[in-house]
């Protein structure tokens, strides 16, 4: 013990997961959640522990893999991030009125701001929904600690635990002691139980009141026997004011009173959320004059508690309903509440200066080189009138190129662009159509839609935008790659044209997107054939990911200020970061620091002024 | 101490966060610092708080900033209200007549801030090839040569021996010099 070192929050719980003996571990990939299943591969590898490690297709899956392997009495945990809570909200609501038998912990990692999701949705809502208890991390150490505690509490109730970090706690970066792996010496051994295992009606008349007694006995074990997770911090003296405080929302608050150095504010934290232990709040709340309550995203402590009239909150709007809660919205929200002045703001004249200098904030865009910039370009060359339904994936960045114009979620490219064509069909149009999707978002939920569309005959072209990686998250492997986690494991490739085939669709064609003019002539033709044949016709679009660095061809390249007359072409419709624009000039223009020589952009100019600089080819 | 480390996804910001840290808990102090992953690193604006000593939360309050690293002009700039009063700015510079903007030098005059301009991306094409990627260490030697932060140079260039993979270990060393000779040739 004692052996301290520095990890990424998402790394101090993947390291709780192996110590806690936890043999099963499923997820699919998603920020800010995508960090913890490689580091649970690779703590495992480290500790030699047997932890099958996997990334499911989805969620949905990662979830009911994990959930059974605990029927088995092992201890299992499946890993997602809030919205990914939405897809496997079916079995998590099936699942939490089981009397499990191995410990069951479900990590659902929330977003609040948003910094890479579609909702800043708050997934202890979802425990509150299912009715299971809920751990909110104020820290890396803490969220490892509490790995343990859930899968402890998990085998005392026999039900499914959630452990909920938000994104400040997934990736803050800090000192976390080290433990040993606890031998729990289990073996598979699921007992059939019909009453047990299978969610017929007549059962859920016993399990529902079952659920609702376990989670009764949770709350009162809150209220006693987890002082390390809620406590109260108190003032010296009587306090001017409360603080309820939950998450990274605690540590913060807990900085800012030390800078100011104030002893006249107290604290409750509160580290598990649901079900909420009511009764040491109102004992809290009935101290104090005057109460603040801050957590993220929405109301989850709030609005278990009976009466909340007294607290400044989001019920009145004292506490803003939307964002992240940042340390400045924080401090702003405490003076606030003392009734103090707001720091000025000292910074008008770097307002100004940013003002003259127009520096804004750089929105991110695909890699110079990303095949999928090619893939759009190619995509609009070749159908300008289309609708372009699309997914979530780097790929959703092709809205910078006007190429994206609908995102729902996982998997939505397709069923939209089959919304689309009944919609305008029903007009007697034909309305070109080309959903666009990535390898894994395709095995995730894309196969779906596709079966769904040839088997009602809708007209659209699907392009699998397939670069060999899920690339969005940092480069997870998946179903079109092959590759598994854990040293000496391994998988296997399932072929994306065989599934396309599989799914009945006849027009299948695999193309270079580097090659613009070859795909476009593919994407015409793929809408010709959608159209006369009444059938989704498919193109995948295939080259790897820029990050997985393979070796290609590089075409140095050079904007001739002759031939460019500053139409912005290239900048509206390719969009690449190593090919700006220069407004003073009216020029596009080469930036060497990000331009990877991949020579696409030459096929981009209609004007001819984006040239291979001679003898500089490899 | 605590630290603003900004630039653009892809810059390699977070092996500095990693190396600060690295330092920091080998000399046994506690670290917490906030990092992002996910599509703000598709080239878009990059942030990084990272604190040392007996602090809880992983973020640094606007105005209390004691270090800023801009591994880019524009996003230094942007994000220079997280300094306090006297606070250090190193900024990697690459059209340097912004500076003279006469409200920016105001804001610069009014909080007291030191700034240090280093043209690493002119350094870079001069001595090594114009290999952008040693960006994140070269602004490490820089924040050392010009006694910054709280790490020796010594210590930086420990680190980074020890977590830079092997195959680029000779060319990560050469961009820490690279910018720590720079303020101190000076």
């Amino acid at each position: 013990m004692g052996n301290k070192v520095i990890l990424l929050g998402n790394e101090a719980i993947a390291r709780g997961i192996v110590e806690a003996g936890c043999e099963v571990a499923s997820a699919y990939p998603g920020t800010p959640s995508s960090e913890i299943l490689p580091a649970v591969a690779r703590f495992a590898d480290e500790l030699g522990t047997k932890t099958a490690v996997e990334w499911s297709v989805n969620e949905k899956v990662a979830f009911e893999v994990a959930a059974a392997a605990s029927f088995t009495g092992k201890r299992a945990c499946a890993v997602m991030k809030q919205v990914s809570l939405n897809v496997a909200a079916d079995p998590l609501m099936s699942v939490a009125h089981f009397d499990l038998a191995g410990g069951f912990l479900v990590v659902s990692a929330d977003d609040p701001g948003p910094h890479s999701s579609q909702t800043e949705q708050d997934s202890r809502f979802f425990a509150m929904f299912a009715k299971v208890p809920c751990f909110d991390p104020a820290s890396a150490q803490e969220a490892k600690d509490m790995v343990f505690d859930a899968f402890d509490l998990s085998e005392k109730y026999h039900m499914p635990v959630m452990l909920r970090p938000a994104v400040r706690v997934d990736h803050c970066r800090q000192d976390v002691e080290l433990g040993e792996v606890m031998d729990l010496g289990r073996n598979a051994d699921f007992k059939k139980d019909i009453r047990r295992w299978v969610c017929l009606p007549a059962h859920v008349k016993i399990n529902h009141p079952q659920l609702n007694a376990k989670i009764d006995a949770v709350r009162e074990d809150f209220e006693k026997l987890y002082g390390r997770y809620n406590f109260e911090v108190p003032s010296k003296g009587r306090a001017r004011l409360g603080i309820i405080a939950g998450g990274v929302s605690f540590s913060i608050v807990m900085d800012l009173l030390k800078a100011w150095g104030r002893e006249d504010i107290s604290v409750l934290k509160i580290g598990t959320p649901h079900p909420l232990p009511v009764k040491m709040v109102e004992d809290y709340i009935s101290r104090h004059d005057n109460v603040l309550v801050l957590e993220e995203t929405y109301p989850v402590i709030e609005m278990q508690l009976p009466d909340r009239t007294r607290l400044k909150g989001r019920w009145n709007g004292f506490v803003p309903r939307a964002g992240e809660l940042l340390p400045e919205v924080i401090r702003d929200l405490v003076l606030s509440a003392l009734g103090e002045p707001l720091p000025s703001e000292a910074a008008g004249e770097l307002k100004a200066a940013i003002q003259d200098l127009k520096v804004t904030p750089k929105p991110p865009m695909l890699c110079p080189g990303c095949p999928h910039r090619a893939s759009f370009f190619a995509m609009r060359k070749a159908l300008p009138t289309g609708i372009y339904p699309s997914d979530i994936g780097c790929y959703t960045l092709g809205v910078n190129q006007r190429d994206v114009d609908t995102t729902i979620d996982m998997g939505a490219s397709l069923t939209s662009a089959s919304g689309f064509y009944l919609a305008y069909k029903t007009d007697g149009k034909d309305q070109p159509v080309v959903a666009t999707i990535g390898d894994s978002t395709f095995f995730h939920m894309g196969i779906l839609g596709l079966v769904n569309a040839v088997y009602n005959r809708h007209s659209f072209v699907l392009a699998i935008l397939d670069n060999r990686i899920t690339a969005m998250t940092g480069g997870q492997s998946n179903p079109s790659i092959g590759e598994k986690l854990r040293q000496g494991d391994e998988g296997r490739q399932v072929d994306i044209e065989g599934v396309v085939r599989g799914c009945g669709v006849t027009f299948v064609k695999v193309v270079e997107p580097y090659d613009t003019k070859d795909s476009a002539d593919v994407f015409k033709e793929a809408w010709e054939f959608a159209k006369e044949h009444r059938e989704p016709a498919v193109v995948i679009l295939r080259h790897p990911c820029m990050l997985l660095r393979q070796k290609q061809a590089r075409v140095k390249v050079r904007v001739n200020p002759d031939k460019c007359i500053g139409c912005k072409y290239c900048t509206n419709f390719f969009n690449c970061p190593g090919l700006p624009f220069d407004e003073a000039a009216k020029k596009a223009g080469i930036d060497e620091r990000f331009c990877v020589q991949c020579g696409v952009c030459i096929q981009v100019c209609p004007h001819g002024a984006i040239e291979a600089v001679e003898g500089e080819e490899e | 101490m605590q630290y603003i480390i900004v630039g653009l996804g892809g810059q390699g910001i977070l092996f500095t966060s990693r190396v600060l840290g690295h330092i920091a808990v080998s000399r046994g102090e506690h670290v917490t610092g906030s990092e992002v992953h996910g599509m703000a690193q598709r080239g878009g604006s990059v942030i990084s708080h990272f604190k040392v000593g007996e602090y809880e939360s992983p973020l640094v309050v606007a105005g209390s900033a004691d270090l800023l690293i801009a591994f880019d002009q524009n996003e230094g700039i942007r994000n220079l209200h997280f300094l306090r009063q006297g606070g250090i700015a190193i900024l990697n510079v690459h059209a340097p007549e912004a500076l003279e903007n006469p409200h920016l030098a105001n804001f610069i005059a009014e909080r007291g801030i030191r700034l240090q301009a280093i043209p690493g991306y002119d350094l870079l094409r001069k001595e090594m090839e114009g290999r952008f990627l040693f960006m994140n260490v070269l602004m490490l030697g820089a924040m050392c040569g010009a006694g910054a932060g709280n790490a020796s140079i010594e210590e930086v260039r420990a680190a980074v021996e020890k977590l830079a993979p092997a195959k680029f270990k000779a060319d990560n060393l050469k961009a820490v010099d690279l910018g720590y000779s720079y303020f101190r040739g000076k």
